[in-house]
């Protein structure tokens, strides 16, 4: 222990002069309030570290949680302590209607357009998605018959047994349209209307008798699927892969999943703005970096050029691979953010009914 | 009384005031700032027909599990009580058991129990009783199996202190002047141990009224207990209206017991007040 200490030690004496010099040059450090944990240590390893080595720009990440308070907080003060935020998809949307972000760059940021439109929007990125996908046990499901769309899950006739959904409004809304017939590009057009509403609801009438339980954990859908309780569900997509690894024949439709991005901002009033936009750039439009990190926590950016660095059998199983992105619809925060005290209640009634 | 036996109160006094009051002053805050003083989230949770339905099936599904532990758990603590206390111990110590491993576990192991390919519906089906597997998991019948198994265990060990506190003698003394067996324990025993099987009750009670592990993974789409709505509500973020949830479950359930207490020693425990 001794002998590993002294050695980093030595090592780090030597790197010093580079760093210092790079220090003296910028002597810049931007705060970024993140998750902290596993993926705090990966971020440390993938972007904070080689940032630092390219730019001197020094990275101080926060574990943080209850960022809108926290948020609200410093634009009272006026005095924003984080240069930079990892938000999730409601965080995000809070902050965006409050004006708490910087508007981003993006000719600056992304200056090769390696990024979608989808990921790019006015006041922050998307750093990494998941997905609420509909998962099928393969053995159970009739003769030469296989789920390709929420219609089918809809379907009891042709795909008959137990079935699970979570007991969320968010993402069961948006199925029942799709299974209505309506386009993903349309959801939420629909959705923004009392009618729409009125539709899903009732669309939502006809598949709540066969759905045995409703789950509220992302362990129970995974669970379920391998005692045989049902044989559809809805579920993440991570949990999916990870059950198909452990050799229980499950498989996962991309068609019709909610994508849920996970973002990242600038606080409005940082001081290092041109600094927060580059280290952005770093995290989210490297194709190469974005691989490791999809290889290794499996929220996958979306980068173009991402799966050029990993291999295929790895890459079909994420969210963002092109034959799986085609199919999905990227959850609304905005919607969802104004929208969900009054939906929630409305989906609790429905339940109860 | 002197100043020393009161020292003795301090660790607990301020681990209580720290621990429980200083957090239940927090809530009361969330619950009436929002974020200016107002009596919104109240009025939303009081005028709302899906909330109030929610808080009364859980006030009867906690009365109903409590009850059911106090049927099944008194007899268990009087079979122990009068057992040779050289048995006692080890009957107690298998009372017990359940209780070292985590709600958790045991509510997955219901799940195990009751599910479709489950040990049940496999021996109803081995048996011929059954064609197709019975739904058992995830409906109101789980709820009430599971609460019940991970609470009886207290009710028996409540009942069984308080069982113990009776002196012998006293029964003994009404069988050697005439009481039948039945009788004795009607007019001497049973009455002696109603506080320790009231004060049972309401222990099983204020933990039912915090539940939400269970219906969340065995119960139906109905199920929901306030406990549920507490944890949606902070998963939304909407932490104030999730104080008001956690405020009205904390009054009811004191309300509640006083009530308990106060009808219990009017009618119920009269000869030891007597007594005194």
């Amino acid at each position: 222990m001794i002998r590993t200490t002294r050695r980093s030690v030595l090592a780090a004496a030597a790197l010093l002069p580079l760093f210092a010099g790079a220090a003296v040059a910028e002597d810049v450090e931007l705060t970024y309030a993140g998750s902290g944990g596993g993926l705090a240590q990966v971020m440390d390893m993938l972007f904070d570290k080689p940032f630092t080595e390219k730019t001197g720009v020094r990275i101080k990440p926060l574990a943080t949680t209850d960022r809108v308070s926290a948020m609200r907080a410093m634009m009272q003060a006026g005095n924003p302590i984080w240069d930079v935020a990892e938000l999730t998809p409601v965080e995000y949307a809070t902050a965006s209607l409050e004006g708490w972000l910087e508007e981003i760059d993006w000719a600056a940021v992304d200056p090769n357009n390696l990024l979608p439109a989808d990921a790019k929007l006015k006041d922050g990125g998307v750093a990494a998605t998941y997905s609420t996908i509909l998962a099928q046990r393969t053995d159970k499901l009739p003769e030469g018959k296989k789920m390709t769309s929420w219609a089918d899950f809809w379907d009891v006739a042709t795909f008959p047994g137990p079935r699970a959904l979570q007991d969320s409004v968010l993402d069961n809304l948006e199925f029942a349209l799709l299974a209505d017939g309506v386009a993903a590009k349309e959801v939420y057009a629909v959705l923004s209307t009392p009618e729409g509403v009125d539709r899903a609801f009732a669309k939502l009438d006809q598949i709540k008798p066969h759905i045995v339980a409703w789950w509220t954990a992302g362990a129970q859908p995974v669970q379920m699927l391998s005692d045989g309780e049902v044989n559809y569900t809805s579920a993440w997509n991570g949990r999916i892969t990870q059950l198909k690894k452990e050799g229980v024949p499950v498989e996962a439709v991309w068609n019709g999943g909610g994508l849920k991005p996970s973002y990242v901002g600038i606080l409005k009033g940082t001081k290092h703005k041109a600094e927060a936009q580059q280290y952005v750039s770093f995290m989210i439009t490297d194709p190469v970096r974005s691989a490791e990190f999809a290889k290794m926590v499996a929220y996958p950016g979306m980068v173009k050029g991402l799966y050029d660095h990993m291999d295929a059998e790895a890459g079909r199983e994420l969210p963002t691979y092109p034959e799986n992105l085609a199919g999905q619809f990227v959850t609304d925060a905005v919607f969802w953010a104004k929208n969900m005290d009054a939906l929630q209640e409305r989906w609790q009634e429905w339940l109860l009914d | 009384m002197s100043i020393g036996p009161r020292l003795t109160l301090v660790p607990a006094v301020a681990l209580a005031l720290l621990l429980f009051a200083v957090p239940v002053a927090f809530v009361l805050r969330e619950a009436l700032f929002a974020p200016d003083l107002s009596l919104a989230h109240f009025e939303r949770f009081f005028t709302r027909g899906v909330y109030i339905a929610v808080f009364e099936k859980t006030l009867a599904v906690s009365a109903a599990v409590s009850t059911i532990c106090l049927l099944a758990g008194y007899p268990m603590a009087l079979f122990i009580v009068t057992r040779p206390p050289r048995w006692r111990p080890l009957l107690l110590f298998l009372v017990l058991v359940p209780l070292w491993m985590s709600i958790l576990v045991r509510t997955y192991a219901w799940m195990v129990v009751l599910g479709r390919e489950g040990i049940v519906n496999n021996l109803l089906q081995w048996l011929g009783l059954t064609d197709a597997p019975a739904t058992l998991l995830f409906t109101t019948g789980a709820v009430y199996v599971a609460m019940v198994q991970i609470l009886l265990p207290i009710m028996v060990v409540t009942c069984y202190s308080a069982m113990t506190e009776i002196d012998p003698g006293l029964v003994r003394a009404a069988r050697v002047f005439g009481a039948g067996p039945f009788r004795a324990f009607r007019e001497v025993f049973l009455p002696l141990s109603l506080e320790g099987a009231v004060t049972g009750w309401s222990v099983t009670f204020i933990l039912s009224m915090g539940f939400f592990i269970v219906p969340a993974l065995v119960g139906g789409r109905k199920d929901m207990l306030l406990g549920n709505m507490i944890v949606n509500q902070v998963g939304q973020g909407n932490w104030g209206f999730a104080a008001v949830m956690a405020i009205v479950l904390l009054a009811s359930t004191v309300a509640l017991l006083g009530l308990v207490r106060l009808v219990a020693s009017r009618f119920l425990y009269s000869p030891r007040e007597e007594q005194a």
